[in-house]
């Protein structure tokens, strides 16, 4: 096995595969940067348009929340959500498709390990999540004349959460089996979730019997920690969140690698 | 030698169906190796088994030594699949394809892109580089499968039905490109449904029925293997049924009238020699002879049949 493997091209790995995982994670941005009007211009609509009938137009008539305007209130929350859907968006229809043309082939007839696969595809859904939090983060910033109080803290929060939920992403691209399924998840969960995630109000304007339903809320602990940066106010405290948040984050990757290590809908 | 591939024992098993049942192969580095069987024999199995892209249930597969479950990335590295079905992402560009695929394989951009540049002249495809997969002809999809699966030049190709839907042109250029990769060293394990083409190419061949290998063989020895022989022989006038008398005690198949009918016979007790002066003692004028169908395709026929 030495000099008859000379003429084969693909290296013989010792560590890993990281050229394998670099490609993997530029097709990936490749694929949204692509499009770039189908996935980073709507949340930016999106967002512009709550700013607009929310903080703008309602948003006078509501009185201060926690001592800031309802505007400045309303920003980090809508940064949250732009994040939240552009990373679960990324992964799940990127998996999805692969899966549908068969094209996931390719990856596992490859000499990279499950485990570059899975953090490729995942890596690429949290690049979308960081790009949309940006883009919308600065055009809300401008808007509502906001300014960031510790911006590291915001972009921890930006991260980790992109990496949470390109990792839900990735779970239900591997599980749908078809096309109405993919988007179930989204409609039963993720939406309801992220409205009533804090985006809107604050915990205290709740009744107390749903401020304690709230509370089981993960989306909330993620955009208060957010709005904690932005503005220095927080419903949760600050650890609690940053725990949260990890945990949303590890927990469904870890699943991820294990799920597609075994093949789980990929492999027959 | 390490064999280039080592199966034993290998089952499979759906839900509802055994797809493989105790499968045991093996090809040695070089070789040019047919699997060959019927629709749902199992021949996709085995090869999604080899490539990764299925679970066994039990036994043992190894890649030139390496096994498939513990050394994957070492088995992944020496094979190249052409699949049966296109898998791609249609929206991507051809060269695009070939050029993530090297990637991915772990080499550098100036090499894929060498490489992508090379294969795409190889098979005529360089007009066609930025097309976008959907766009390609069936034919073009066939060369485009083929080219992936050879960008970093794998150890031994595996090529599932490579040739279905090709037209006679293009399946003899595959050839050709296929028996000149295997003369470089590549080993080549090919299934096909035209048993013409297993004959044309194959060195060995191992016949799958039902998830089960019921011959391995030289391609050489499976032919020789078959005892019974027709010939298909035309006259220049209708025969009489007193003609055909004379073959009583052969398979004989003639429809009344005809000046056409086909000879059965087991070559172990009668030659075509004895056949030939039978014919000529009856006095009729031969106007064509000719061995009745494909040899391979009858040992194919009568150990795939129920
Ligand atoms: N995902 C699956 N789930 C259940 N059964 C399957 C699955 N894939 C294949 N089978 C069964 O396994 C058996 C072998 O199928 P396989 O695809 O290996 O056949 P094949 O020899 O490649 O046939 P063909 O010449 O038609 O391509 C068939 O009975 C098939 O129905
Ligand atoms: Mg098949």
């Amino acid at each position: 096995m030495s000099s008859s493997d000379e003429h084969i091209y693909a290296p013989k790995l010792r560590r890993g595969n990281f050229v394998g995982f670099k490609t993997l994670v530029m097709r990936e941005c490749h694929r949204f940067l692509r499009v770039w009007n189908q996935t980073l211009v709507p949340p930016l609509i999106t967002t512009v348009l709550y700013i607009l009938i929310f903080g703008y137009s309602l948003g006078s008539r509501i009185t201060e929340v926690q001592n800031v305007s309802y505007m400045e209130f309303l920003v980090p929350g809508l940064v949250m959500m732009s994040v939240i859907g552009g990373a679960y968006q990324n992964t799940s229809s990127s998996l999805y498709i692969a899966r549908f043309h068969g094209n996931i082939q390719e990856l596992l007839v490859s000499s990279m390990s499950s485990f570059e696969i899975v953090l490729g595809i995942i890596l690429g859904g949290v690049a979308r999540g960081i790009c949309t939090g940006v883009i919308v983060s600065i055009v809300a910033v401008v808007m509502a004349g906001v300014q960031i109080l510790h911006l590291p803290t915001a972009l921890f929060f930006i991260v980790v959460v992109s990496l949470a939920f390109a990792s839900f992403g990735f779970l239900s691209g591997l599980w749908a089996e078809d096309f109405d399924r993919l988007s179930l998840f989204q409609t039963y969960v993720l939406t309801p979730l992220t409205y009533l995630g804090g985006v809107f109000f604050s915990v205290g304007m709740l009744p107390v019997i749903w401020q304690k339903i709230a509370m089981a809320n993960p989306i909330l602990y993620f955009v208060n920690g957010l709005r904690y940066a932005f503005l220095g106010i927080s419903d949760i405290s600050l650890p609690v969140a940053i725990v949260t948040v990890l945990f949303a984050a590890i927990v469904p990757f870890i699943a991820c690698c294990v799920l597609f290590h075994r093949g789980y809908h990929i492999k027959t | 030698m390490t064999p280039a591939v080592q199966i034993s024992k290998l089952d499979k098993r759906y839900p509802d169906v055994t797809a493989l049942d105790g499968i045991a192969l093996e090809i040695q580095p070089g070789d040019f190796y047919g699997l060959l069987g019927p629709n749902g024999a199992g021949k996709t199995t085995t090869i999604n088994i080899l490539t990764g892209l299925c679970n066994k249930t039990a036994g043992d597969v190894a890649i030139f030594g390496h096994d498939i479950v513990d050394d994957y990335r070492d088995c992944r590295r020496l094979v190249g699949l052409v699949p049966q079905e296109f898998n791609f992402d249609v929206f991507v560009r051809l060269r695009h394809m070939l050029v993530f695929q090297g990637g991915f394989f772990g080499l550098s951009r100036s090499i894929c892109e060498a490489r992508a540049d090379e294969l795409l002249a190889e098979f005529d495809l360089t007009d066609k580089a930025d097309t976008q997969l959907r766009n390609l002809s069936g034919g073009m999809k066939r060369r485009a499968i083929i080219t992936r699966a050879l960008m970093h030049r794998p150890k031994i190709l595996i090529l599932d039905e490579p040739t279905a839907g090709v037209d006679v042109d293009l399946r003899r250029s595959l050839w050709q490109y296929l028996r000149r990769l295997n003369a470089e060293g590549t080993t080549i394990l090919l299934t096909t449904h035209y048993i013409e083409e297993a004959e044309a190419l194959c060195d060995r061949i191992a016949i799958i029925n039902e998830g089960c290998i019921v011959a391995v063989d030289t391609t050489r020895n499976l032919v020789a293997r078959l005892t019974t022989e027709a010939v298909h022989i035309t006259l220049a006038v209708p025969s009489t049924n007193g003609m055909l008398e004379n073959f009583d005690d052969l398979q004989v198949e003639a429809t009344a009238g005809s000046n056409e009918f086909t000879v059965t016979f087991d070559r172990r007790q009668t030659s075509y020699h004895s056949i030939l002066e039978r014919l000529i003692a009856t006095g009729v004028r031969i106007d064509n002879i000719r061995p009745a169908g494909n040899q391979l395709e009858q040992v194919f026929v009568s150990l795939t049949k129920q």
